[in-house]
């Protein structure tokens, strides 16, 4: 029996011993952004294979769609995979490999313009040549050519934009116009926020009076306290991704915090996105190329490929966001479509007056912690 | 015995060894590792043995720490009770349909465990049939809800994890020898008593093994949590994920990861002193 036990024992140490080598073989730090330079994506013959990985409802995926007619133009075999349902998730999903050097096989990644800063920052993304490019810097609306997370477009090439407002299923509850209504009693239980830090809290702020340009930490932890309070009372029924188009389509709520875009995606017909009284916030998502990423020349193919005022107005036409494209609106008209003069495809400054740029509060860490506590109550 | 003799069984341990050190010794290492580190994002984790990320995350999270205990709980009492009179008709009741029967309980599994969750959010949406049955039956209040509640996410968890309770209590069931009832009936016994006190005690090695393969799977899950609970019923399945994805606190996230796994080790632990370990290891009960 002891003879046994040595037996064990031995064996346990033995194996703790080649774990502990196999873990010396990793460098002392995890994380901290990537070493070395950074790479410009290359450019070349538009051929082979293409991984995108983008949202729910930006494009047309069906067989008439902008997809299959790039393939067919070009030959590449593309595959669209839509599993951004929010920033970070997608980003913590793919950071320890970004880490490495790759990209999951991914060559194109479409983010807000916060989570594109946060990659390049981080060293997980490649840089842009202009001169690859052509038809996205010929078309890209002037509006959009210098922002302030990348004044000369570096990294980043605008796929839409958008406004985060409110959906309001118009038959249920017709009333609610600002986000404040959305605290109201009446509607308890039946409506939803988004998880995105930089999206519901500006929200919240702006319902309460507080520029979120200006804001502080306080301000920001004081509009996450509201809404703690809700979400404890019940008021809110969950937080969600863009996933918020389930509970509207089912019936399940009567009004969401959501994107102005998402009617392709959202089939309850009384369902209508609303600018909230106080003001939008307003964001792009960007098309990236990350390190590691293969084929990139298919990739700046794809991106001048969509740039063209007659591919991007067949997507406005789909996905009813807005347009990064100059010309689009003229073409529109002469398809004769409605959305040529929407306010959610084209809005004029007198619309947007109240809206603000997305941005960050001025010290994440105590206050992500604090918003993802109530994510996670 | 020669030397090669005394080597054999090595050598036929060797693969289970190797595959455990791979796959659990090797990771359960570097997670320990990860939850001694320190650090940001942006300035990278670093090793400094910081054993405070053990107690930080379990601050703030003990509320659903006990919600987890108490749907995992409640759904492995639920699936005893589904299951046992499931398995006990499939293994004596069902004739030439038993197959079939076994089959309709692994069938869900060709579908993923994702969609099946999905699936139960369009079965009990607001204005579902299903719900408003239940409100006619005053088992839901006018106006009331069940997706987006802890009753919705104890009931998936019930719903997925079922098979795992069926299959066990099934295989144990089936070699249960019906001559040892008989006998019960022939000393007088009725047929409560004979299941009391046959039936019952020679299954517990299944309904143990039933209870471990239910409960620990539903303590971690996060996914029924996620899709068909509402605000308040996040699990601690959600807590790391949430300071993994989102936080990307990786050490505080491996932290309570490695402490629920020591909370659940110790429990089963006591479950199976306190369920005793012959009725976990049939063979030795044979023996004494």
């Amino acid at each position: 029996m002891v003879g046994g036990r040595v037996k064990t024992l031995v064996l346990a140490v033995a194996t703790l011993a080649v774990a502990m080598g196999l873990a010396a073989c990793g460098d002392g730090t995890v994380g901290g952004g990537r070493e070395g330079e950074i790479t410009t994506a290359k450019a070349g013959n538009v051929t082979g294979k293409l991984t995108i990985s983008t949202w729910p409802g930006y494009i047309d995926p069906g067989k008439e769609g902008t997809v299959k007619e790039f393939e067919k133009e070009t030959g590449v075999k593309v595959d669209y995979i839509e599993d951004v349902n929010e920033n970070e998730g997608f980003f913590g999903k793919l950071q320890p490999q970004l880490e490495q050097g790759q990209s999951g096989g991914r060559s194109i990644f479409v983010v807000t313009d916060w989570m594109a800063k946060q990659m390049y920052d981080l060293g997980y993304l490649q840089e842009i040549n202009h001169d690859d490019l052509p038809t996205v810097f010929e078309n890209l609306l002037p509006s959009l050519q210098s922002p302030a997370f990348d004044p000369e477009r570096k990294f980043s090439v605008p796929w839409q934009s958008g406004m985060g407002g409110i959906w309001v299923d118009t038959a249920k509850a017709p009333r609610i116009k600002s986000v404040n209504d959305l605290f109201d009693p009446k509607y308890k239980g039946k409506v939803t926020m988004l998880a995105e830090l930089r999206e519901t809290v500006p929200l919240v702020m702006l319902a309460e009076g507080i520029d979120p340009v200006e804001a502080s930490n306080e301000d920001w932890l004081n509009a996450i306290e509201r809404i703690k309070a809700a979400s404890d009372s019940g008021q809110i029924r969950r937080f969600t991704g863009n996933d918020y188009n389930e509970d509207l389509n089912a019936g399940n709520i009567v009004a969401a915090i959501g994107w102005s875009g998402d009617a392709s995606i959202i089939e309850n017909e009384n369902a209508e996105w609303r600018m909230p009284t106080e003001g939008c916030s307003l964001w792009s998502d960007n098309m990236v190329i990350p390190v590691g990423a293969p084929n990139t020349a298919a990739a700046l193919g794809w991106m001048d490929f969509a740039y063209q005022p007659e591919v991007a107005v067949d997507i406005t036409e789909y996905v009813e966001y807005i347009s990064p494209v100059e010309g689009v609106k003229e073409l529109l008209e002469g398809r004769g479509s409605e959305l040529a003069e929407s306010q959610l495809t084209f809005p004029t400054e007198q619309f947007t007056r109240n809206c603000t740029d997305q941005d960050s509060p001025p010290d994440l860490e105590p206050v992500n912690e604090a918003w993802q506590e109530v994510i996670t109550g | 015995m020669s030397l090669r003799q005394r080597l054999v069984p090595y050598g036929l341990l060797g693969p289970g060894l190797l595959w455990l050190v791979l796959f659990f010794v090797v990771p359960m290492y570097f997670m320990g590792e990860l939850a001694l580190r320190s650090g940001t994002l942006t300035t990278g984790y670093s090793f400094d043995w910081a054993w405070s990320n053990f107690p930080d995350s379990l601050s703030g999270h003990t509320e659903q720490i006990g919600r987890s205990f108490f749907y995992a709980g409640t759904a492995t009492v639920l699936c005893l009770l589904i299951s046992y009179p499931l398995a006990y008709a499939i293994a004596f009741r069902a004739g030439r349909y038993r197959t079939l029967l076994l089959f309709a309980v692994i069938a869900p599994f060709f579908t993923t465990y994702l969609i099946r969750t999905i699936a139960w959010k369009t079965i009990l949406s607001d204005s579902s049939p299903v719900v408003s049955v239940l409100q006619t039956l005053s088992l839901v209040p006018p106006g009331g809800r069940v997706l987006a509640t802890s009753g919705a996410v104890i009931a998936g968890l019930t719903y997925n994890f079922l098979p795992f309770m069926i299959l066990p209590l099934y295989a144990n069931l089936e070699r249960l020898d019906l001559r040892l009832i008989e006998a019960a009936k022939d000393l007088y016994s009725s047929s409560r008593q004979a299941f009391l006190r046959v039936t019952l005690p020679l299954t517990m090695p299944g309904i143990v093994a039933g209870i471990l393969l239910t409960f620990i799977p539903a303590f971690g899950d996060y996914i029924n949590a996620q899709l068909l609970g509402g605000t308040q019923q996040a699990m601690v399945g959600n807590v790391i994920q949430s300071l993994y994805l989102n936080q990307r606190d990786y050490p505080e996230a491996a932290a309570l990861s490695f402490l629920m796994m020591a909370l659940i080790l110790v429990i089963v632990l006591a479950y199976i002193r306190v369920a005793g370990t012959g009725a976990f290891m049939e063979s030795e009960e044979e023996t004494s």
